[in-house]
């Protein structure tokens, strides 16, 4: 495998038209009915933002996404390719979608370099060097330099989450979630990792991301989802989602949060 | 008969010439039953018929008396044309014995894991074997390094059961030698002396083992 082409950032080289496709999605948990026809469509390099109340469902939906939580009813895309939720095996699936949670799960027991490599090594089947090499490249990306040999529990916060963000990019995923990472972060911290998920961004990442930043939302997003109930209630680019929201729910969100 | 202190410490070199099979036997029976116990366990987890098959696994070799294991082992298989060497029988009855035990333990050190680790590893593509090699294994080991050392040290104790089935391990050395001379006390006081002075080596091992993965984890 050719380190340099996996090394692009953010470019996939043969691509489908829509990079998530997700239709008419429905699940539950026993008798709750968490998300509700959810229909949503990514597409290859666009960055969409999911905001809405808590239990409304947007992080089960992302979880959706990489099978974290399994669907019962509809469909799911990923790169022209649908998602059988009954499959056992997933991790072709997985390889291909990074993914950034709130409490980062970063393993404590490897190094940040030894997060980084442990997939490339085992899943993709890469020798030590090249996996180093990689993890190395993406790991200065997210600005953590002299931070290899050490262990996660003597890094801040800020710096665990961008350890876990170049833990996913390692991987070269054809699309990222972050299901609320700044959420866990101590004030100071959210903006380093922030920034990192802006040039993430702008270099073409497709993201889907859960989120209360709406100062980032702003910034980056080519479109924001509402969700309020298993719904999504308003779907809109972020100029018209904060100028002038359709929904009443969605005005009563943004006065809460803004 | 007076107690003989001279005669006891006489008794020690023959005693000690099981020394060897004692402590093989131990770290055997300690590997299998690890082995053993971890299989079950995370067999366990792998559905929910499996989780009724492991969970009657592991009640009933920990609801039967070691002893009737290693009887029937020894006595009753080779009605059925399987014969084997007395110590691979004690090495077998040890290891099934325990594994339960162990099982239980890996249980409890898989489930202090939290779940966020699973999530994490799944989403990177990592196929089943390598989490539970990579991520489950080396994090559950942390986390219960003093409960399984507790289960070497009573392996190692369990040792003399093994004479019963002619094992040369210490008791039956000690045992042999009171059958021949008809002196039971000092023999007996001898082999309790030895298996005190491994036992507290062992436990004292398992803590440094103990002290070393923590300062790995610094958490």
């Amino acid at each position: 495998m050719q380190v340099g082409a996996l090394m692009k950032s953010g470019s996939v080289s043969h691509r489908s038209e829509v990079a998530v496709d997700i239709v008419s999605l429905n699940k539950w948990y026993g008798t709750f009915h968490v998300l509700k026809d959810i229909n949503l469509r990514v597409k290859p390099g666009q960055q969409i933002v999911i905001c809405g109340p808590s239990g409304s469902g947007k992080s089960t939906l992302i979880r959706c996404v990489n099978q974290l939580e399994r669907h019962q009813d509809g469909q799911i895309f990923i790169d022209g390719r649908e998602i059988d939720p009954k499959a056992r095996a997933l991790h072709d699936l997985r390889r291909d979608v990074g993914m950034v949670f709130q409490h980062f799960n970063l393993f404590p027991h490897l190094t940040v370099l030894q997060n980084c490599t442990l997939a490339l090594r085992r899943a993709r089947g890469m020798e030590r060097r090249e996996a180093e090499e990689i993890a190395r490249h993406y790991l200065e990306r997210v600005r953590i330099p002299e931070q290899m040999g050490k262990y996660p529990s003597q890094l801040s916060g800020g710096q665990q989450q961008r350890v876990a963000i170049a833990r996913a990019l390692c991987m070269h995923p054809k699309v990222m979630l972050f299901d609320e990472p700044t959420s866990a972060l101590d004030p100071e911290m959210i903006n380093e990792v922030l920034d990192v998920m802006i040039e993430l961004a702008r270099d073409g990442m497709t993201m889907l991301c859960v989120t209360h930043e709406m100062g980032f939302a702003r910034r980056v997003a080519d479109s924001i989802v509402f969700m309020d109930g298993g719904r999504v209630v308003e779907q809109a680019p972020p100029s018209e989602f904060f100028t002038s929201p359709q929904n009443e729910r969605t005005r009563t969100f943004l006065s809460q949060i803004l | 008969m007076k107690f003989n202190l001279a005669f006891a410490i006489e008794t020690l070199p023959v005693i000690l010439s099981a020394l060897w099979t004692t402590i093989w036997v131990t770290i055997a029976s300690c590997a299998g039953a690890a082995i053993l116990g971890f299989l079950l366990e995370i067999t366990r987890r792998s559905g929910r018929v499996m989780s009724y098959v492991m969970r009657f696994a592991i009640d009933f070799v920990r609801s039967t008396p070691l002893l009737v294991q290693l009887y029937f082992l020894y006595f009753v298989l080779p009605f059925y044309g399987i014969t084997l060497p007395a110590f691979v029988v004690g090495i077998m009855g040890l290891s099934i014995y325990y594994s339960g035990y162990l099982a239980e333990v890996f249980k409890a050190g898989i489930d202090g894991i939290p779940n966020g680790q699973f999530e994490a590893a799944q989403s990177l593509g990592l196929k089943r074997f390598d989490i539970v090699m990579f991520v489950i294994a080396p994090q559950m080991l942390r986390n219960i390094a003093a409960p399984m050392g507790n289960y070497f040290v009573s392996i190692l104790k369990a040792t003399p059961y093994l004479a019963v089935i002619a094992v040369p391990e210490m008791l039956g050395e000690a045992m042999e030698v009171a059958s021949d001379t008809f002196r039971y006390a000092e023999p007996m006081l001898t082999v309790g002396v030895v298996f005190l002075v491994l036992a507290v080596t062992v436990a004292h091992l398992v803590r440094l083992m103990e002290v070393r993965l923590l300062k790995s984890a610094r958490r």
